[in-house]
């Protein structure tokens, strides 16, 4: 579903992602994670499609996403770690938009959308303007778009954070049933409870460069995540 | 503790003098000095020098015995400017201020956060209503001649006016923020608000000499006739002008208005203080979407933006307004605008290329394409992660401008051509011009847009009114229709008929559009992808 090979980023003299090879399969959850400035969110903007990387070669679903990003992106969504919405949108319009992009129609977007502003509590304010959200609301207005077209690969820059627990809750039952019918989903988080509960793969980043990787039980061992990234964090030092 | 108070509402109101919302830092020292002086100059220099000349022009009343009637007048305009300049401050300084909440839980007393509320509202309105009641005693002591009553009318005169300022401010603030509370299309309810308030303006603006010329020739018919009809009204002037009796009365009664405002807000401050400030829920009832095309999605998208800013509709899209109103007047009065340019410029070509030339003139004053690429700001990331290429991204952007300019642009060129009564080719070219301009003028917003994008603006006013790129789409905008005109009217009028000149520059500005539009396919695609 997703080959990152090589990929590699500089933002003038400091290398943000160095030399980074990941693959990730259909029906997987990949958790990434790394300290803050780690290259984490480089990596997914990159992935993205919106931000362009210096070397290698990102290819979703068979496409490159340097010769065909439209082709990529029609397969993705994204949610960045602070969702910075259209303000001047309300809810229902945003939804609209995203929907009208990626041609879904009429029925089965209002379906969707019924179903899961049902489930985050989010129908009655569909009305409202997104500038009167709180972060937490916009987190889910976001979580509700990247699902309306039903995305091969989802792309998730830490999107536990302003989540209330239920919602939390809501959210990883959504990515298990969205890799259970084959989509992928690729996200980076620092809650690694989560990450260890959540994840069939985890990758560990640190200054741009791939320090473990592997299905879960590869990378802990007979350790806790925490224990194996603080230990990986120690003998970096 | 009330003046540290009042020091931070007056570091609040004053904030953009201290600090740069474009590179978000605060100012150096001589920036702040320099942005105060240019603040004293237009208050004592532009308003106060204003006032002193409608003073002057008035001083056939003080003269004629009318010094209350002097008074009267200019303690409304005062109120006027006085209660407009200090009612938005009062809006958001004491309904509807954010920072209610952080006094609050100090250990300030709630009389306090109230007093400096209330002396800032003043201190506003003293420095608004000032700008008029300090000229107007200055003029009529110079006029009256000095004496104790007469210095104390005046003192009196301009600390009234401001306390009764400060209570009509209250009153309007509150109708203000409740109204802000209820209104549903803020932005449109905004600009068309604005318009109303420019359009009073100019209206007062050119009426004022000859209203003020009517009074002083006519002023003992107008002063016996009110004096007779209301002798209160001409107590509070005679109070003005010194007499002790009147004064005590009016100043007591100010005195009680303000102990008043005073009993009524300390009632209900702290039910103001807490109000959340939330806007009218709109229930959300399911109902079919149409689907629609991605250039569609794109373009609905720039015009959400639009309409849900008055600052952007109003900086940059007054023609659409303009143009069909420009229209309208032109077939009203029109008849009569082409027999002076006829009279100016002969009767030659020359009168349908100016009218042509001051279409086009209104038309430049729609430069939305300009901030459209820096609005994007932080939200850029979604049409960058959706599967929408750049290029239709930018023509959203050009097909907003060219939908709210071309089709005025074309109504008041149709009108100019009936007005100057042009044959049937004439007319149609400069209808065709006229678009062709409008869509030159939508392609060379987009081309100064991309350039010096400001994506990281806190204010979005810093990339819709500031900036090079506005400067830069104005100059533009002034200078191009003068282009057109002067090689015309310099160089051609006479041997050049309107027909053929229309014709040539209609070809010119078609092909540099199509120049600016290539650029935009390629160069325009590449800057935008690399932002």
């Amino acid at each position: 579903m997703l080959k990152i090979e090589h990929l590699t980023k500089a933002f003038g003299d400091k290398l943000a992602v160095d030399d980074l090879t990941l693959h990730i399969a259909p029906g997987e959850i990949y958790g990434f994670i790394g300290h803050n400035g780690a290259g984490k969110t480089t990596t997914l903007r990159s992935v993205a499609g919106i931000q362009q990387f210096d070397k290698g070669e990102i290819r979703i679903a068979g496409h490159s996403v340097r010769t065909e990003p439209l082709e990529c992106k029609r397969a993705l969504a994204y949610i960045p770690d602070n969702p910075d919405l259209y303000d001047f949108m309300s809810g229902i319009k945003y939804l609209n938009f995203i929907a009208d992009i990626f041609g879904v129609g009429a029925d089965e977007r209002a379906e969707r959308i019924r179903r899961w502003a049902g489930e985050f509590e989010l129908t009655d304010d569909l009305a409202q303007p997104i500038a009167a959200y709180s972060h937490g609301m916009k987190q889910k207005l976001a979580i509700i778009s990247a699902w309306l077209h039903e995305p091969k690969l989802i792309l998730m820059d830490e999107p536990f954070v302003g989540l209330d627990p239920k919602a939390a809750h809501i959210l990883k039952g959504m990515m298990r049933e969205h890799c259970g019918s084959g989509g992928a989903i690729f996200f980076s988080t620092h809650v690694l409870e989560v990450a260890e509960k959540l994840c069939d793969k985890v990758a560990i980043i640190r200054r741009g460069r791939l320090v473990r990787s592997g299905t879960m039980e590869e990378v802990r061992g007979d350790d806790s995540l925490e224990e194996v990234f603080l230990e990986l964090e120690e003998d970096a030092k | 503790m009330t003046r540290i108070l009042v020091r931070k509402q007056l570091a609040e109101i004053f904030r953009t003098y201290f600090y740069d919302a474009k590179k978000n830092k605060a100012r150096s020292k001589g920036a702040v000095i320099a942005y105060f002086i240019l603040f004293a100059f237009i208050m004592v220099g532009l308003l106060g020098g204003m006032f002193t000349f409608v003073s002057i022009l008035l001083r056939g009343t003080i003269t004629s015995g009318y010094g209350w009637f002097y008074y009267l007048m200019l303690a409304l305009v005062a109120i006027c400017l006085g209660a407009f300049g200090s009612v938005f401050n009062t809006f958001s300084g004491l309904y509807l201020s954010r920072d209610n909440d952080l006094l609050l839980s100090m250990p300030i007393p709630v009389r306090s956060i109230m007093a400096s509320r209330l002396l800032t509202v003043f201190l506003m309105g003293l420095m608004y209503s000032g700008c008029v009641s300090i000229p107007a005693v200055i003029v009529y002591l110079a006029t009256a001649g000095f004496s104790l009553g007469a210095l104390l009318g005046a003192v009196m005169f301009v600390a009234l006016i401001a306390v009764f300022v400060l209570v009509l401010s209250c009153l309007l603030g509150y109708g203000v923020a409740r109204l802000s509370l209820k209104l549903k299309n803020k932005s449109f309810m905004t600009v068309i608000f604005a318009l109303l308030f420019i359009a009073i303006y100019y209206f007062a603006y050119f009426k004022a000499g000859s209203f003020v010329s009517e009074i002083v020739a006519n002023i003992a018919l107008y002063g016996e006739s009110l004096h007779a009809a209301a002798p209160l009204v001409f107590g509070i002037g005679r109070a003005f002008e010194g007499e002790l009796l009147p004064l005590l009365l009016v100043t007591l009664a100010v005195a009680a208005l303000l102990a008043l405002t005073w009993y009524i807000l300390s009632r209900s401050f702290l039910k103001i203080a807490t109000a959340t400030g939330k806007t009218d829920r709109k229930v959300y009832r399911e109902s079919r979407a149409k689907k629609k095309s991605v250039f569609a999605a794109m373009l609905g998208k720039e015009f959400g933006r639009f309409t849900g800013s008055a600052n952007y509709m109003l900086n940059c899209g007054l023609s659409t307004l303009l143009l069909p109103i420009a229209g309208i007047l032109l077939l009203v009065r029109g008849g009569a605008v082409a027999d002076v340019l006829s009279d100016i410029f002969g009767s030659g070509g020359s009168v349908p290329v100016l009218l042509t030339a001051a279409v086009c003139l209104v038309c430049s004053m729609n430069d939305m394409a300009v901030p459209s690429v820096s609005l994007e700001g932080k939200s850029l990331w979604i049409s960058r992660s959706l599967p929408v290429d750049a290029w239709t991204a930018l023509r959203a952007k050009c097909g907003m401008q060219l939908l709210l300019t071309v089709p005025g642009a074309v109504f008041a060129a149709l009108c100019s051509a009936i007005v100057t009564r042009s044959d049937l080719l004439t007319g149609l070219l400069m209808v065709v011009f006229c678009a062709v301009f409008a869509s030159f003028s939508a392609y060379l917003a987009l081309y100064i847009g991309l350039h010096n994008v400001n994506l990281v603006w806190t204010n979005e006013i810093s990339v819709i009114k500031q900036g090079v790129q506005v400067l830069t789409a104005l100059l533009a905008g002034w200078l191009l229709p003068v282009l057109f005109v002067l090689p015309y009217m310099l160089l051609l009028n006479g041997d050049f008929s309107p027909t053929a000149y229309l014709a040539l520059a209609s070809l010119l500005f078609a092909a540099a559009a199509l120049v600016f539009r290539r650029w935009l396919r390629t160069k325009g695609v590449t800057r935008f992808e690399s932002l």
